[in-house]
């Protein structure tokens, strides 16, 4: 960790702007960069005031980035969930981005946890039931809040319940079109079954996370959760986008018996209804499932495509290379397996 | 396409060669040099395998393609025209993509015409190209 980086680049940015924003005499230590994925640059620091010592995260945007999010709907994310679910308090946006060189935001900085690594085996040991229970249980908290109510309605629009399924699809399926380097016949085929086999209207217009899975949260490493992360595709839409997105095998830590390494399928779909108040219907979400890894396939063909602007990214350069072969491969056993049940 | 294994090289090297600011030291370069090392697992992969992955889909989609011509149309015997080229993983990726494209359009017509015995065929190709394909991480337990 680097410590003391007053009067440094960043650092004196940093010092310069919370000074300003809270009136105070700011001081800024230990800022580090750390790994937040490759939407947006994550640097941890602490803000020394007159009232004391407060840790801090900053998420700036990069020059290039996996998926063009908006950081004003992430920033409001946060506002809508701090006090609902385990989620940091945000502090401060700006989307300009004039002080720090491009738009960022700064929020609560919470210790004593860690981010399980995505492609890792077991990353929650002997608490991984526990884990997958407070996972579900916060997925389905999410699910039932009222988005009218919340601050990201300031921001956000909500589908018509039947109208979920096909702007979804549409706006991964343009994303793919718009950035594959080389024609893709599986995810091609799979975006066509699934407008021919459309889910059921949403039960309920719900606040989407967007990528809600294993990696995208800290725990204590006992079994609790102390922070859901990484809000940047938050969107309003069908709450079984993120109930099946977080059940994809990708995010399985490969034991196909625990989703998310977690807890059993069956479990985590119990404790989602119990929290949401919402049945699943299991072809909805068996629609949900096939679309979670076109949706993956996306934002894997975006990852390879920045890759080649942003030549030394190598977040962008794994997320390009890894995924989206075991996304082919979950969507072509997914596509034999549907067609066999039915599907046309 | 995926990142190429030249692309890919060099991604790393820029890394590695970058100069790191000093907010960068610490956790975050240590995750980049694992993560360096992981592609480079992945690309050992690539390396071994890679031609032969191609040569085989090429030729699969050759066929396939070849023998719907006659009921789907002359475009598809375009396929006999698109070698391998040199075989190196840039011509055999050119040929691909052409076969690919016809790939494409011929399974539309296969699932516009209720063929569900081509159908099947093809979704099985898919998942023998894609099992094909699959890479491994050196924490990854066999498929599941």
């Amino acid at each position: 960790m680097t410590s003391a980086v007053s009067g440094e680049g960043l650092g004196r940015r940093l010092e310069q702007y919370l000074s300003s924003l809270w009136s105070d005499d700011v001081r800024i230590t230990n800022l580090s960069r750390i790994p937040g994925g490759a939407s947006r640059e994550t640097y941890r620091f602490d803000a020394e005031t007159r009232g004391g010592v407060r840790g801090l995260i900053l998420r700036r945007d990069p020059v290039g980035s996996l998926i063009d999010t908006d950081r004003r709907v992430e920033f409001l994310a946060y506002q809508s969930f701090h006090g609902r679910v385990p989620v940091p308090e945000p502090v401060a946006l700006e989307e300009a981005g004039g002080p720090l060189q491009r738009p960022f935001f700064i929020m609560q900085r919470i210790d004593g946890g860690t981010p399980a690594s995505p492609f890792g085996p077991s990353p929650y040991g002997e608490h991984a039931n526990a884990i997958g229970e407070a996972l579900f249980t916060f997925l389905g908290r999410i699910a039932r809040a009222d988005p009218a109510t919340l601050p990201l309605a300031q921001c956000l629009t909500p589908p018509a319940p039947e109208a979920c399924w096909s702007s979804a699809l549409d706006e991964w399926e343009a994303i793919i079109l718009r950035d594959e380097r080389h024609p893709q016949p599986i995810v091609r085929a799979a975006i066509r079954r699934l407008r021919r086999n459309p889910p059921p209207p949403a039960s309920r217009i719900a606040v989407v996370h967007g990528d809600y899975r294993s990696g995208n949260f800290l725990h204590d490493g006992k079994g609790k959760i102390i922070a859901l992360l990484d809000w940047e595709m938050v969107h309003f839409g069908d709450p079984l986008e993120d109930l099946a997105w977080c059940c994809d095998p990708l995010w399985n830590h490969f034991d196909a018996s625990r989703v998310a390494g977690t807890t059993s399928e069956e479990q985590a779909i119990a404790t989602w209804q119990r929290e949401s108040g919402l049945e699943v219907d299991p072809q909805a979400l068996t629609w949900w499932k096939l679309f979670s890894a076109v949706k993956g396939q996306a934002i894997w063909t975006t990852a390879a495509k920045e890759f080649t602007v942003d030549n030394g990214n190598l977040a962008l350069a794994i997320s390009g290379y890894y995924p989206p072969r075991r996304h082919d491969r979950i969507m072509a056993d997914a596509l034999e397996r549907l067609v066999e049940e039915g599907w046309r | 396409m995926t990142p190429t294994v030249p692309e890919l090289l060099v991604g790393c090297a820029t890394a590695l060669a970058a100069q790191p600011s000093a907010e960068d030291a610490g956790v975050y370069t240590a995750t980049r040099l694992r993560t360096v090392a992981t592609l480079n697992v992945l690309i050992a992969q690539e390396c071994a395998v890679g031609s032969a992955v191609r040569v085989w889909e090429n030729s699969a989609l050759r066929s396939l393609l070849l023998g719907a011509a006659a009921e789907y149309g002359q475009e598809f015997a375009e396929a006999r025209s698109i070698g391998d080229g040199d075989c190196s993983l840039a011509a055999l990726d050119a040929a691909n993509a052409g076969l690919r494209r016809l790939l494409i359009r011929l399974h539309e017509a296969v699932e516009g015409a209720r063929d569900h015995k081509l159908d099947r065929e093809i979704l099985a190709l898919y998942r023998q190209m894609a099992e094909r394909r699959e890479l491994k991480l050196p924490a990854q337990r066999p498929a599941t």
